[in-house]
């Protein structure tokens, strides 16, 4: 660090201060309220862990963890997976139809949640798109992809693939052709190329999507508002409910802290990962 | 039935460009089909049960929607409010953005890592507790209010796109200008700014989209006065016929595909994929 001016200080310190001001007021400030609130008890005797008991002991609330966890390792998984493979034939085919699809692929990104739900609901619910077809067939074919975990996961992977695809794409990018074509002239196999060269290469990057995807889909509320079933839940639609229906604020808080630290193992992956290269370091 | 034999596919085409084929069609029908079927929706008239293809087309829908007040009233609403959040989150991420990408201090970590923790926590209950911070301040229900959640939503990205953007800066382009006789302000805005004015530009048109989009938040604490588009969707979906929330969903979507044709030029995955990286 260079030495600086007390004036150089007083720049940085007037440029930063509002986002921390704002950064303290809308996000510091509520998650320390809600760790606080989530610790009261009910009778409001004092410091109680009643809240966290209730939500690993009762019967619903336990179902409805176990319930969001399943779906979002699916949903983290089956993103990945397809991600990567999409990403690698985008990076190494050049074709008119790879260009094609690195064009288009980003665009879900850009459609507003609720109207990407909207769409997908006309087509697979029981008078969609997909039961009109089947009856020019003859059929009466119900998909039965509506308020349940399979139509959840099936949305959750049309939001995903595209975000993981676009961190994973840009990683493989950078991988320079000079390095595998001459891996390839040393004879290396291209199995081993893959596992020797590009995975090692890319893991940090696939290590980012992942975070990112565990983290939005743990506290996911939109898509499962909108096309889960009542019982079980997800855990933000169970939040929400415990909140607006029943005013427990203490169990919504707890909840939150809950669902926060579920995503804070992944967070510390992210970070670990991030940390190693110190990247973040340089100036 | 020989077309529909897939050895004839295979050795016409060849094994690469069918899997190719393959690829594209999974591709389109599972990302693209419901968007173009929400499109056709908007445009038809008449769309009853067993048809797959409307049986009418025609605008009535959109006359429909638009003698909707309600409707009308969030469109507008929307975009302000997008307008404010994107003007505002600039104003105030900016500087910051500059000054982390420029200088180490003390704290500069913490500064990075309170974006990220804002990130990790989740959404839903941040909302619930700024709501009950809200109830106390009197800010439920209230445009500040609604701002501010919209604001806390596009904030690490507006603050990390823009520091990789002026990180991309070169140093020696700012130097030797300072050389030749420029101030620091002239500076800044004759070199620093313009270079990296596309990686802004694309965080500002996330920072607006997402707050066009944004609905959970709003739905929160903006009731019953700011009832944004996304908030309306939420009726929309349960209460209205197909044909009138794929006109809705139309009107949603319109703007953001506008800009990203603006900025298609700045928006590919290296842009992008930087914003989710602690650099």
């Amino acid at each position: 660090m260079e030495k600086r001016t007390w004036k150089t200080n007083l720049f940085i310190a007037a440029m930063i201060a509002p986002s921390l001001i704002l950064t303290m007021g809308i996000i510091i400030y509520p998650i320390i309220n809600t760790i606080v609130t989530s610790f009261r008890s009910s009778d409001g005797s004092g410091f109680s862990l009643e809240y966290y008991k209730f939500i690993f002991t009762d019967k619903i609330a336990v179902n409805n963890i176990t319930y969001t966890m399943g779906i979002v390792i699916v949903t983290v998984m089956g993103s990945i997976v397809i991600s990567y493979l999409l990403a690698l034939y985008l990076r190494f085919t050049d074709s008119k139809i790879s260009k094609f699809i690195g064009t288009m692929y980003l665009l879900p990104r850009f459609i507003p949640q609720l109207v990407a739900v909207y769409a997908m609901i006309t087509v697979i619910r029981d008078t969609g798109l997909l039961n009109r077809i089947s009856r020019l067939f003859g059929k009466d074919f119900r998909p039965g992809l509506m308020y349940n975990a399979k139509g959840i996961t099936l949305m959750n992977l049309w939001f995903n693939i595209p975000f993981a695809t676009m961190i994973i794409v840009a990683s493989l990018s950078a991988i320079p052709d000079s390095v595998i074509e001459s891996a390839r002239d040393v004879g290396a196999k291209k199995l081993n190329v893959f596992f020797k060269m590009i995975l090692p290469l890319s893991f940090k990057d696939v290590m980012i999507a992942m975070t990112f995807v565990f983290m939005s889909n743990v506290s996911a509320f939109t898509t499962p508002y909108v096309i889960g079933g009542n019982n079980p839940i997800m855990l933000g639609v169970y939040l929400r409910k415990q909140f607006s229906e029943y005013a427990n604020y203490e169990l919504a808080a707890a909840l939150s802290v809950v669902m926060f630290l579920f995503s804070s193992v992944s967070a510390v992956i992210y970070i670990y990962t991030n940390l190693k290269e110190k990247e973040w370091e340089k100036v | 039935m020989k077309f529909l034999n897939p050895k004839r596919w295979y050795y016409t085409l060849g094994r690469e460009k069918l899997f190719e084929l393959l690829i594209l069609a999974v591709f389109l029908l599972f990302f693209y089909v419901p968007l173009l079927h929400l499109f056709m929706l908007a445009f038809a008239n008449k769309y009853q049960v067993p048809a797959v293809i409307p049986q009418e087309f025609g605008l009535k829908w959109w006359k429909y929607v638009f003698e909707q007040k309600s409707l009308v009233s969030s469109i507008s609403l929307s975009f302000i409010i997008a307008f404010i959040t994107t003007l505002l989150s600039m104003i105030i991420c900016l500087p910051a953005a500059f000054v982390l990408a420029r200088f180490n201090f003390r704290g500069r970590k913490l500064i990075m890592l309170s974006f990220l923790i804002g990130n990790a926590f989740p959404r839903i209950g941040l909302y619930t507790s700024i709501g009950i911070v809200y109830y106390k301040f009197n800010l439920m229900g209230t445009f500040i209010g609604v701002l501010l959640i919209h604001m806390l939503g596009s904030m690490m990205l507006m603050i990390w796109l823009s520091v990789s953007a002026f990180r991309s800066v070169p140093r020696e382009q700012e130097d030797a200008a300072r050389d030749a006789g420029a101030g620091p302000i002239r500076t800044f805005f004759n070199i620093t700014l313009p270079i990296a004015w596309p990686g802004i530009a694309v965080a500002a048109m996330f920072t607006f989209i997402a707050s066009l989009g944004e609905n959970q938040g709003t739905l929160l604490v903006g009731l019953p006065k700011y009832r944004t588009m996304p908030v309306e969707m939420y009726g929309v979906i349960l209460d209205y016929p197909a044909t009138a929330g794929a006109v809705f969903a139309l009107i949603l979507i319109i703007p953001n595909l506008i800009l990203l044709l603006l900025m298609r030029k700045y928006v590919g995955p290296e842009t992008l994929a930087r914003g989710y990286k602690m650099n």
